[in-house]
């Protein structure tokens, strides 16, 4: 197995570390299970909006992976 | 070979239908939804208008499995720019036809196919989609595994998504051996069949995407993301010509070959004062044509009542563009000129910037006892509209620049749960 690089040894120990600082007990999740506080929430309904920009920029990421076709004329 | 994916996809689609209501599984929840949304682009003569229709549904007939099947369309009409030259050419050739809007018709369906095993903490769900237009055809495998740790504070994802895709193009003349002899295909009579003057371009595509959610305290969240992309194959549109010269078009000539990154970083935070969340994204993009852009967007929800919800929504987005890009390849002072051994006319690879703002309305209707109608468990309805405008830099139709050009979106979708 290939060496993993330092500063990605760092960047996951830092990942780690920051994750462990965070002390949200279940029930004190209620907000955050809320809609308004998820990101994809309405990820169905936000799909079209999201292949109309897609389609007419140079630029993609940060939605999600799956893929299937172009419509994109 | 077309013939046995599309069964394939069928008997897929059929399996899993039919697995969860067959006997031993007893379905606890059923998901329908419906979107059907239009896109209208008013300005730079393209008047293009796209309805988008879609239908899933989703069945967990135990805990640990669901089952997700889907499909959607795109009904494309309108205009593309078919012949690209910029103000150079067009001062000296003020009669030539540099701006052609060619007429498009286009009818994109699209089948896809999901199944995902979840467990406490963790979930496995894997994918397929395959999609065919007239000039087009994705075949599109994804996969995705999600694990929380630290008590559900910490949420980890991995994603991989990879395409096979196949574009149509017009057989070039065997002595044409220089892109810049090449013709544009005219139109997609003939595509994916025995045509002997149709070929296929094939384009694969390798999607990556990690992710690292946090929860912080019980009112703040912030989410990392990680997209890589690599792009292999043909990716000029093969129906657009770009002037090169005196008496010189040529069909659009792009590289084949495109890696693409970008880095998300989302905050959602709820303002107890007001009861409303704030999420804010920041994203920044990278690719090997030279493209960078910054994307900032931020949203507010709020709750009216108990099953009511509003978002309001303002987002910017800038980029610069590609290193070959031109507005005229004839000449002329920078920065228009030749750029090296390719040639566009695309507009999404020239320096721009946009904005965007819109709305949400979400209803949600949950009964604390019964069944709505006696069969469903809930139901939401949502609304959204949007307006956006793009400011080109540097791309002009035939030298007219294109300013704050207007494009509107509206959404409607339908979710019942039984």
């Amino acid at each position: 197995m290939p060496p993993v690089p330092s500063n990605r040894r760092m960047l996951l120990g830092l990942v780690l570390a920051l994750s462990g600082c965070a002390t949200v007990a279940p029930q004190q999740r209620a907000i955050l299970a809320d809609p308004t506080m998820r990101f994809d929430a309405e990820g169905k309904h936000e799909a079209p909006l999201r292949h109309a920009i897609d389609n007419r920029e140079g630029s993609m990421g940060g939605t999600g992976v799956s893929g299937g076709g172009c419509g994109c004329n | 070979m077309q013939l046995g994916i599309g069964r394939a996809l069928a008997a897929a689609l059929a399996l899993l239908v039919v697995l969860p209501w067959s006997s031993g599984a007893t379905a606890q929840v059923a998901e329908i939804d419906t979107a059907h949304s239009v896109f209208y682009e008013a300005p730079t003569r393209t008047h293009m208008f796209v309805y988008s229709p879609s239908a899933d549904f989703q069945v967990s007939p135990w805990p640990w499995l669901d089952v997700r099947g889907g499909w959607e369309a795109d009904v494309v009409s309108g205009a593309s720019v078919a012949t690209k030259a910029g103000a150079a050419y067009q001062a000296t050739h003020p009669a030539a036809d540099v701006v052609t809007t060619a007429s498009v018709h286009d009818f994109r369906n699209l089948g896809r196919g999901e199944v995902a095993f979840k467990g406490e903490t963790t979930s496995l769900t894997g994918g397929y989609a395959y999609s065919t237009e007239h000039d087009y055809q994705s075949s599109s495998m994804h996969v995705n595994s999600r694990t929380d740790v630290l008590q559900h504070n910490t949420q980890l994802e991995l994603s991989y998504a990879h395409n096979f895709d196949s574009i149509c193009d017009r057989v070039q003349s065997s002595g044409d051996t220089s892109p810049t002899r090449w013709f544009a295909l005219e139109n997609s009579t003939g595509c994916f069949t025995a045509d002997p003057t149709r070929t296929t371009h094939a384009i694969g595509i390798d999607t990556y995407e990690a992710s690292w959610g946090q929860s912080w305290t019980p009112v703040f969240e912030t989410q990392l993301t990680y997209t890589g992309q690599l792009v292999n194959g043909f990716q000029s549109d093969p129906y657009r010509s770009v002037v090169l010269g005196e008496g010189i078009k040529a069909q659009e000539y792009e590289p084949t070959e495109r890696a693409r990154e970008a880095l998300t970083a989302r905050l959602a935070w709820y303002l107890r004062s007001i009861k409303a969340a704030v999420r804010l994204s920041l994203r920044g993009y990278y690719d090997t044509w030279a493209i960078e852009s910054g994307t900032v967007e931020a949203e507010f929800e709020k709750w009216l009542g108990e099953s009511l919800r509003i978002m309001a929504r303002g987002r910017g987005y800038k980029q610069t563009g590609a290193v070959f890009w031109s507005d005229d390849y004839t000449g002329g002072l920078p920065p228009l000129g030749p750029r090296g051994q390719y040639w566009t006319g695309d507009r999404e690879l020239s320096p721009f910037w946009s904005w965007l703002a819109g709305g949400r309305l979400v209803w949600t209707v949950t009964p604390a006892r019964g069944r709505i109608l006696g069969i469903m468990e809930s139901f939401k309805l949502a609304g959204s509209a949007s307006v956006t405008g793009y400011t080109y830099e540097q791309y002009t139709l035939g030298g007219t620049p294109i300013s704050n050009a207007r494009a509107y979106i509206g959404t409607a979708s339908l979710v019942a749960v039984f």
